[in-house]
């Protein structure tokens, strides 16, 4: 469960964006919705712990995020949060299931390969677990980056712009993906996005108030 | 999904980089460990020759050259002492042992030294074939010099005059293998030794048909010499008063083998200072190249590391990623200079026995400097890599992500 409670963020010392109030229960998924270059990947770093909010609060199941300090913020990030960022984001010179396996390496907990496995055959790239990163093509490595996002069983998943710069179909795929891996990691899913297509998806949107 | 799989997929996207800066370093430590090693393996060799002689005497002339003469068998002498003289000294209070060695004759440039059985027993060499000569004219032959001629107990050669080449033979005074030595790693390996009355017969002979000036006259009666005497002290007391005996008398001239081939080392050192003084340099140059190289890497991978950070990784898996990078490359530098460092003393070694009538190095064991090289290497790289790993410690994942 997430709750945010008018939570504001920016860069450096200046307050870019605000959102007044939104609570997702479990499964649940939410539009963040706003111009380009408004602020919304701000407050989904500051949702996450990695941009310091200006004002409010964002809890998940009850912990108050602002709370957390140090390497506690970093384990319950790495424990109960998912992020997809918007250029996806795989490192080169590891292997698709490496790539995945990251999310238990930095969050500092076991890694189980199997299940890393399967999770790469539910979304269809069971051939492609032990080719490198670089070699996928870009539905391909979106879609690992949603596996790396639900690996953990997070309580939230936040995703940056997932359906930027892809045609429809692609667009599609990724929002079923999404709101599938939801419904399986019984993750709160809140995606950052501009894109219309979405908003015919996912009726729950919130729009961010842009502070000058 | 390893924490060295991680730092292996970031130093094989820089290949080139890191390529050229583990050469650098390699350079730098192979450069210095050879410097260590040969200077090692020359001190060794020169320790060993040395036995424990504390004092040389010798006809006047520099103390330098009758030491590089009498012990290390690398110069020529300064000229001969009296027989008369050296058994006075060979009598002395002060004197434990007295070795002399008559110096003259070469074969295929190996020495032909007349002395004593005592002389073999300095270097603790033992016979591997034969007996030690009883008579004039039967010769022992060092492991090197019955090894590169292969002499045998029953030759018979012909010694030349001089103590190298081979233009003027005594052909009248052939001398007869009848030992071969052990190898000693010394310098008895590379010589041919005989009774000293052997010297005297060769070159008393008197050629009728030969009318050298220097040859001896038979109507002078003719003193006999050796060329140096080679003294242990009986105590302490020997090094203050025995040295000044020797000055008081003209002729001659007493060198303490430790003084002057401390001396040497001095001259030598300056060649080895600025051989070390370069190897330093290449290893300051390898610092900075992995500074930079370590420096440019985090610029690089600045998103990747804020990735880590937003899956859940505390700093300190960044500066450990960062840290581990230049260590495995410090690492990899350092077995490569390792493996340089003992080629170029193998190399050294090799060329000092291809040069037959020069002392022959042997590189030391495996030992502390072996060790030092490769640790020091790591050392040098962790130090590189502080900067750097503080650095992307410091990742803000928050302005390297919300970028795009």
């Amino acid at each position: 469960m997430l709750v945010i409670e008018d939570l504001a963020a920016g860069r450096g010392q200046r307050a870019v964006a605000r959102l007044r109030t939104l609570r997702l229960e479990q499964g649940e998924a939410a539009l963040l919705l706003g111009p380009s270059g408004a602020g919304k990947t701000t407050l989904l770093l500051a949702i996450a712990g990695l941009a310091r909010p200006f004002a409010g609060s964002a809890s998940i199941d009850d912990v108050r995020v602002l709370d957390l300090k140090g390497a506690a913020l970093d384990r319950f990030r790495g424990r109960h949060i998912g992020f997809i960022f918007q250029d996806i984001h795989l490192i080169s010179g590891l292997t698709t299931l490496d790539n995945i396996l990251l999310s238990p390496f930095a969050a500092g907990v076991p890694q189980d390969r199997a299940e890393a496995a399967s999770l790469l055959a539910r979304l269809g790239l069971a051939d492609k677990a032990s080719r490198p990163a670089d070699r996928l093509s870009r539905g391909e490595a979106q879609r690992v980056a949603i596996a790396r996002a639900m690996l953990m069983s997070p309580k939230v998943i936040l995703a940056d712009e997932p359906t930027a710069s892809l045609d429809d179909a692609a667009a599609d795929t990724v929002a079923s993906l999404l709101l599938d891996a939801a419904a399986e990691t019984g993750a709160a899913l809140l995606i950052a996005t501009h894109d219309q297509r979405l908003r015919r998806r996912i009726p729950r949107q919130v729009e961010i108030e842009v502070l000058s | 999904m390893t924490l060295a799989k991680l730092v292996w997929s970031f130093i094989r996207r820089r290949p080139l980089t890191w390529g050229f800066n583990v050469l650098t370093l390699g350079t730098g430590v192979a450069v210095v460990l050879a410097l260590v090693l040969v200077s090692q393996a020359i001190t060794n060799r020169f320790e060993r020759d040395l036995a424990g002689i504390d004092l040389v005497i010798g006809a006047k002339g520099s103390p330098l050259q009758i030491v590089l003469a009498a012990v290390f068998q690398m110069d020529t002498p300064t000229g001969n002492i009296k027989l008369s003289q050296a058994r006075a000294f060979a009598q002395n209070a002060l004197v434990a042992q007295a070795i002399p060695v008559s110096m003259g004759d070469n074969v295929h440039e190996a020495r032909i030294v007349g002395t004593t059985p005592a002389y073999a027993a300095l270097y603790g060499a033992t016979l591997a074939q034969g007996r030690f000569w009883t008579k004039p004219m039967e010769t022992v032959v060092g492991a090197s010099v019955a090894r590169r001629l292969g002499m045998r107990p029953g030759q018979v050669f012909i010694g030349a005059h001089g103590l190298s080449g081979s233009a003027d033979l005594h052909r009248h005074t052939p001398y007869t293998v009848v030992g071969v030595l052990k190898p000693t790693g010394a310098v008895i390996d590379r010589l041919v030794i005989t009774d000293v009355a052997s010297v005297w017969r060769v070159h008393e002979y008197i050629d009728p048909n030969d009318h050298d000036e220097d040859a001896p006259d038979p109507s002078k009666p003719h003193e006999r010499e050796v060329t140096a005497l080679l003294v242990k002290y009986r105590s302490a007391m020997g090094a203050l008063m025995l040295p000044r005996q020797v000055s008081a008398i003209p002729d001659l001239q007493a060198a303490s083998p430790a003084i002057e081939t401390a001396r040497l080392f001095s001259l030598l050192g300056v060649g080895a200072d600025v051989l070390r003084g370069v190897g330093a340099a290449i290893l300051g140059l390898a610092a900075i190249g992995f500074f930079i190289a370590l420096f440019g890497a985090v610029s690089q991978r600045r998103r990747d590391l804020a990735l880590l950070r937003a899956l859940g990784a505390h700093p300190s898996l960044l500066l450990g990623v960062v840290a581990l990078e230049g260590a495995l490359m410090g690492l990899a530098g350092g077995v490569l200079g390792w493996l340089g460092g003992r080629g170029l003393s193998l190399f050294a070694a090799h060329a000092s026995q291809v040069a037959a009538s020069g002392p022959t190095l042997i590189p030391p064991p495996l030992g502390l400097p072996d060790f030092v090289a490769i640790a020091a290497s790591l050392v040098l790289a962790l130090v590189a890599s502080i900067g750097p790993a503080i650095i992307a410690g410091r990742t803000d994942p928050a302005r390297e992500l919300s970028g795009g």
